[in-house]
């Protein structure tokens, strides 16, 4: 499978590391291009311009570091921060643009009411990406 | 995989500078838009209806036909102003654009108060609806007004917490109202209708001219969602072209189901009857009132619970437009930044949604013991959103004198051509429409002109002593170091 254009949204959790430094082998046979987006979800009580500093500097910190992470794997990742109401349509909506062929998503393992769950942005996601996903769940002893 | 990496020299990875610090995602298309503004102005049936009645009367339907042409106005101006500027702020943002600070500030603080009736209101006449379930809710002030206050103050904390609400609750809400509307309004056509009645009530009933114009604007309360939806546009794709696609699709529906519901009402009983036993839930009326006892069994439930939970998802809808508002104000310098302070865990504006919520609960503690309460509410949401609407249509004219060359992507027709610029008529017409109703308002309605005129004054106290504070001009716009409009 060849892959040249892939997108790996990241949280700032641990996995984001893995998924990226995965994303980096698959394009490098093609020298395809990545992109990371961060999300910003903003409140319904607040103008979707708004700009919440805490909330844009903690998301630049998550992509610096996420690009620094792709440095140390010798590649070369452009970063993006959107601000937008809703993670899940955010993610699909970039990836329709940027006409991606792949989506990267790192996984935690999250229980929620005592059972395994994958929350509301990866059933989204999965289920509305106009193109190939991969899971990426860390292994965590 | 890291423990082995060691950078080579030379190594380079080139990252753009992000040229702004985030881009916007706008999601939201014409069915989205629409819902979300037929889900704000379809609520203002459940109480308009009932608030227009206790002063027009007979001539209820015909205000609102009147006042609807308003509307119609109204949304152009609003058309043209939300695609030639499509931001938070709706008419605040008009008149920045097209005046000054001071202009946008106060067609702002205007709307604010809007909202904040709106809030006051919606919360006021859902228990009359829950009283199907639970008498006291209709009958007992006391009961009424406190659950009011209590669903204002829920509303409160749940927003600062942050509740997560999806596009879909605002779709599903929309088609539930829509077909709920349009199912009561064939019923209504085809049991109750009866022409002769209707316009013998009508004749017996009108109002004196004063009360007919006051009627005209307490009618503009039905009529509250142009706002909501000039203020969506900054998370509207293209919302050059679809929020006036929008707009339009919204004007055609809110008139025709007013009309229908206006004429059903009066043709299942008397002016009084709607004035009075059903003044907080006219809709609720209609139900009781249809003669076959199954449907009337069937729908009073439904209407009961309907009309709460839509009433209630307005509330809410007013106070997250207030607090959006509050933070796009601060934002430009036009309001203390104190009002636009986000809660550092929840990362919701919490000082606006505290301090206006508060104000939506003062508002309603005349309801415990004040018999025209509800009819001072309306003529209170009059005076702010009246004179909010003059702002846009002021601010419109005012662009297209000042600023004629601005892209306009929906440009109104039937325009003045006065010293080489063109002025549209049917913003001319709302001006001057507006201005009469608002000036006759002030004349004839003592608690909306003292607490409308105590409440603009404050807010130009607190506007002037936070410009001095942050050394900025009085009337013109804020501007950045680099020297663009904030």
């Amino acid at each position: 499978m060849e892959f040249n254009k892939i997108l790996v949204p990241v949280t700032g959790r641990p996995v984001d590391d893995e998924t990226m430094r995965l994303a980096c082998q698959l394009a490098k046979k093609n020298k395809g291009k990545i992109w990371a987006v961060y999300v910003i979800a903003v409140k319904r009580s607040l103008p979707l311009d708004a700009e919440i500093k805490s909330e844009t500097t903690k998301a630049e910190e998550i992509l610096d570091h996420i690009a620094t992470v792709a440095e140390e794997a010798d590649y070369e990742v452009e970063t993006d921060l959107l601000q937008a109401r809703e993670v899940g349509p955010t993610i699909v909506d970039e990836a329709v643009e940027r006409e991606v062929d792949l989506i990267i998503m790192g996984l935690s393992y999250k229980r929620r009411f005592g059972q395994f769950s994958l929350g509301n942005v990866l059933p989204y996601v999965l289920g509305k990406a106009p193109c190939q996903v991969i899971l990426y769940h860390q292994y965590t002893s | 995989m890291t423990e082995n990496y060691q950078p080579k020299p030379g190594d380079k990875v080139i990252r753009p500078r992000r040229i702004k610090r985030f881009r916007l995602r706008r999601v939201l298309g014409v069915p989205a838009l629409f819902s979300a503004g037929y889900g704000n102005v379809g609520s203002s049936i459940y109480y308009a209806l009932g608030i227009v009645a206790l002063v027009a009367m007979g001539a209820t339907p015909v205000v609102l036909g009147i006042a609807g042409v308003l509307f119609i106005f109204t949304a152009l101006t609003y058309a043209e102003g939300t695609a030639m500027l499509p931001e938070a702020g709706g008419s605040a943002s008009f008149a920045r654009h097209g005046f000054n600070d001071l202009a946008g500030f106060a067609a702002g603080w205007a709307l604010m108060l809007s909202y904040i009736v709106t809030i006051a209101i919606s919360a006021y006449t859902i228990p009359p609806y829950l009283g199907f379930f639970f008498e006291p809710f209709k009958a007992s002030p006391i009961v009424g007004t406190l659950t009011s206050m209590g669903i204002v103050g829920f509303l409160m904390a749940i927003n600062i917490v942050g509740i997560k609400e999806t596009s879909f609750i605002n779709i599903g809400a929309a088609i539930l109202d829509i077909t709920t509307q349009v199912a009561l309004v064939v019923i209504g056509f085809i049991l109750l209708f009866n022409p002769p009645v209707l316009i013998s009530r009508i004749i017996d009933n009108w109002p004196t001219t004063g009360n007919l114009v006051f009627g005209i604007a307490l009618a503009s309360i039905a009529y509250t969602g142009i706002e909501t939806m000039s203020q969506m546009a900054e998370e509207t794709k293209q919302p050059e072209k679809k929020v006036p696609r929008a707009l339009i699709m919204m004007i055609v529906a809110v008139l025709v189901i007013f009309a229908g519901i206006s004429l059903v009402s009066l043709s299942a009983m008397t002016p009084q009857e709607l004035a009075s036993d059903w003044a907080r839930d006219p809709v609720a009326g209609i139900a009781a009132k249809l003669p076959i006892v199954l449907i009337s069994d069937v729908l009073k439930p439904l209407i009961a619970l309907l009309a709460g939970t839509i009433l209630l998802i307005a509330t809410n809808a007013g106070l997250i437009g207030i607090s959006r508002l509050a933070f796009s104000l601060g934002s430009h310098k036009l309001q203390p930044a104190i009002l636009s302070r986000v809660h550092e865990k929840f990362k919701t504006p919490y000082v606006a949604i505290i301090i206006f919520g508060i104000i939506a609960l003062i508002i309603l503690t005349p309801g415990f013991f004040a018999a025209n309460a509800f009819e001072n509410m309306g003529a209170l949401y009059a005076f702010g959103s009246l004179l909010a609407f003059m702002f846009a249509h002021a601010s419109i004219l005012s662009l297209r004198i000042r600023q004629p060359n601005l892209e306009r992507p929906f440009k109104l027709g039937w325009n003045l051509k006065l010293w080489g610029r063109e002025l549209p008529i049917s913003s001319i017409i709302g001006l001057v429409a507006t201005g009469i109703i608002w000036v006759i308002i002030l004349i004839t309605q003592p608690y909306s002109r003292w607490v409308g005129i105590i409440w603009m004054a404050v807010g130009f106290i607190v506007y002037y002593f936070y410009r001095r504070r942050e050394n900025l001009p009085f009337f013109h716009n804020a501007r950045k170091p680099g020297g663009r409009v904030l």
